[in-house]
């Protein structure tokens, strides 16, 4: 028996999410579609929707695609398997365990960021492979860098969809609705510049809508974007993460108390 | 360790309200406890009984820190689950039982590891720690299958060994063995008197008589949110009216006899039902001094008479206190 409490770690039960997370994709076939098979659809779609669109059409390919695959696996993965969570009933037993659910949360935020990266890679390898040649990249190793920047500022907004998974089981309808909006509105496939200039505002406040811009900012030769610079852009990114990560843990610390007083882990 | 009960609970209400139909409009309110006073002493099986929508689950739920109690205070080991859920939780084990709360595409021992991990237990412990969780529940062998292909039996023992895993020093059984085939249920109530032996409390919730008869030295009865009866086996068939009780049947009974056998000493309770063709009294007896043969005695006009002395059950308590409870 106890006779005090076990020490445990935040980092031991995040790299415990990460090692649960990554069995359950080798587990599943299902997995194989969003990260194999659809980058390749979206690497040829962007491949054509841009051939022939200036010198540096094959980058806007590259990042629309890019994006568009790393956006499912990163965000609404992220969401989506606290979703499972519940579905599969060990919403209950991983809350009444001695640590908080948020740690939980950030080893499939990592998982998410690692798969969408392969995405990335898959579509890389798709439109090099369709247009027989690789980018122009500007700065390749600084566009590397920031790609996973581009990543990890999803996951931040991944981070706060799934504590509205632990508060409701009707998160995944709210995440539906804002999907496609915040595809487009935070520049995923085509630069915010172009867009309406109402639409630049709101998209300022998601952290992907900086980090892509500094990521076209050193790929693409002449871009100026919001012409604040790299160093602008990256400052911009990192403050509005780091706003949400705080966000997402006060939301998480009263939404684990909230859904006590609603009684609604069991619902799924 | 304190020596403080194990559980001690003042006045616990919980109502859940939710909204449902067309735009959520219809607002709907269930008082699922009505004001729950228990101690729990330490160190054996306290068995809940109650039929279902009792409340059990919802009381399980507080006691383990999954559900805020609406008002009231509970207090389990000393602290208070409401306000010491840090402290509380790696004390506690609880097994909610069922075919989910389970990740499926993975191991067993992967299950286990992943929530060894959740609760502490020392990395240098976790393999023997889990190897040792599995054999006591008898899934060694079925350890590195995926839990998809687990019976219900399989998994309900996952649910234990997930349960006691970090060595809790009071353990939430709810409802353990339902739904199980009559060979797993006596296994996981060998298990569950096993774990006892090691100190642990158990709280078990069931709605199976002779499970609670088996297990729990002390019992609680719960019905329509409330605590309708709390003692051991003898106390509780003391408080429905004895020990003892005659099972009368014939081919219909006058008010007067029935009344007669009212009448007789130490006969606390006449119930009677239609069974079949016939009619069964069912007579709770206090006393020695009233025997067969004076039931006999009093009803000589059926020659198809049939008396039969038994000990009352735990059944026989359960229905008498949720009855008199539902009415």
């Amino acid at each position: 028996m106890a006779a005090s409490a076990p020490a445990y770690t935040r980092a031991r039960s995040t790299v415990a999410s990460l090692r649960l997370a990554v069995l359950q994709f080798m587990a599943d076939p299902q997995w194989l579609i969003p990260s194999m098979i659809a980058p390749v659809i979206f690497g040829l779609v962007s491949f054509e929707l841009f051939r022939g669109y200036g010198p540096y059409f094959l980058i806007y390919a590259i990042l629309g695609a890019g994006m568009m695959s790393m956006w499912g696996q990163t965000l609404y993965g992220s969401g989506w398997a606290t979703g499972q969570d519940r579905n599969f009933g060990t919403l209950e037993p991983t809350i009444q365990s001695p640590t908080p659910y948020l740690y939980v949360v950030l080893g499939r935020v990592l998982w998410n960021v690692v798969s969408g990266l392969f995405g990335g890679l898959i579509v890389y390898a798709v439109v090099v492979g369709a247009a027989g040649q690789p980018p122009a990249l500007a700065n390749p190793l600084a566009s590397i860098a920031l790609f996973v920047f581009v990543m990890l500022t999803l996951a931040a907004i991944g981070v706060v969809f799934a504590a509205f998974y632990v508060y409701t089981r009707y998160a995944g309808f709210i995440q539906n609705i804002g999907e496609f909006a915040f595809y487009v509105g935070t520049g995923c496939m085509f630069p915010v510049v172009l867009l309406p200039f109402a639409v630049t505002p709101i998209a300022l406040v998601f952290p992907p809508t900086w980090a892509l811009d500094a990521l076209r900012y050193v790929a693409i030769p002449g871009y100026t974007g919001f012409g604040w610079g790299l160093w602008g852009d990256v400052a911009g990114a990192v403050a509005s993460t780091a706003v949400y990560l705080a966000i997402a843990g006060l939301i998480f610390r009263r939404v684990e108390r909230q859904v006590l007083a609603k009684g609604n882990l069991s619902d799924y | 360790m304190s020596d403080g009960p194990a559980i001690e609970t003042r006045g616990v209400t919980r109502v859940f309200e939710s909204r449902k139909g067309f735009l959520f409009r219809e607002k709907t309110r269930t008082e699922a406890l009505k004001g729950v006073d228990l101690v729990v002493e330490r160190g054996a099986i306290f068995g809940l009984l109650g039929p279902n929508g009792a409340g059990k689950t919802t009381f399980t739920k507080i006691l383990s820190t999954l559900l805020l109690p609406t008002s009231g205070t509970a207090l389990v080991l000393g602290h208070s689950v409401t306000k010491e859920t840090a402290w509380l939780r790696p004390r506690m084990g609880l097994v909610l039982g069922g075919e989910r709360g389970l990740y499926n595409r993975v191991s067993g021992r992967e299950n286990l590891r992943y929530f060894a991990d959740l609760y502490g237990v020392p990395i240098a412990e976790r393999e023997r720690r889990i190897g040792e969780v599995l054999e006591r529940v008898g899934l060694t062998d079925a350890a590195d299958r995926r839990t998809e292909e687990y019976s219900r039996g399989m998994k309900q023992k996952l649910h234990i060994a997930r349960g006691i895993l970090h060595r809790p020093e009071i353990l939430f059984l709810d409802e353990p063995t339902i739904g199980l085939d009559p060979k797993s249920a006596r296994e996981t109530r060998k298990l569950i008197r096993s774990l006892v032996s090691d100190g642990v409390t158990i709280f078990l919730t069931t709605h199976y008589m002779f499970e609670a008869e088996e297990l729990c030295p002390r019992i609680a009865i719960l019905s329509r949110g409330r605590i309708v009866a709390r003692d051991t086996l003898d106390g509780l068939r003391t408080l429905v009216g004895g020990d003892r009780t005659f099972e009368v049947e014939a081919y219909g009974f006058e008010d007067r006899e029935i009344e007669s056998l009212r009448h007789l000493p130490g006969v606390s309770k006449v119930a009677s039902e239609e069974y079949g063709p016939a009619t069964r009294l069912t007579m709770r007896v206090r006393t020695r001094e009233t025997t067969l043969d004076d039931v006999r005695g009093l009803l000589p006009g059926h020659p198809e008479l049939a008396v039969r002395e038994r000990r009352t059950s735990l059944e026989d308590v359960y229905l008498d206190l949720v009855e008199e409870e539902a009415t």
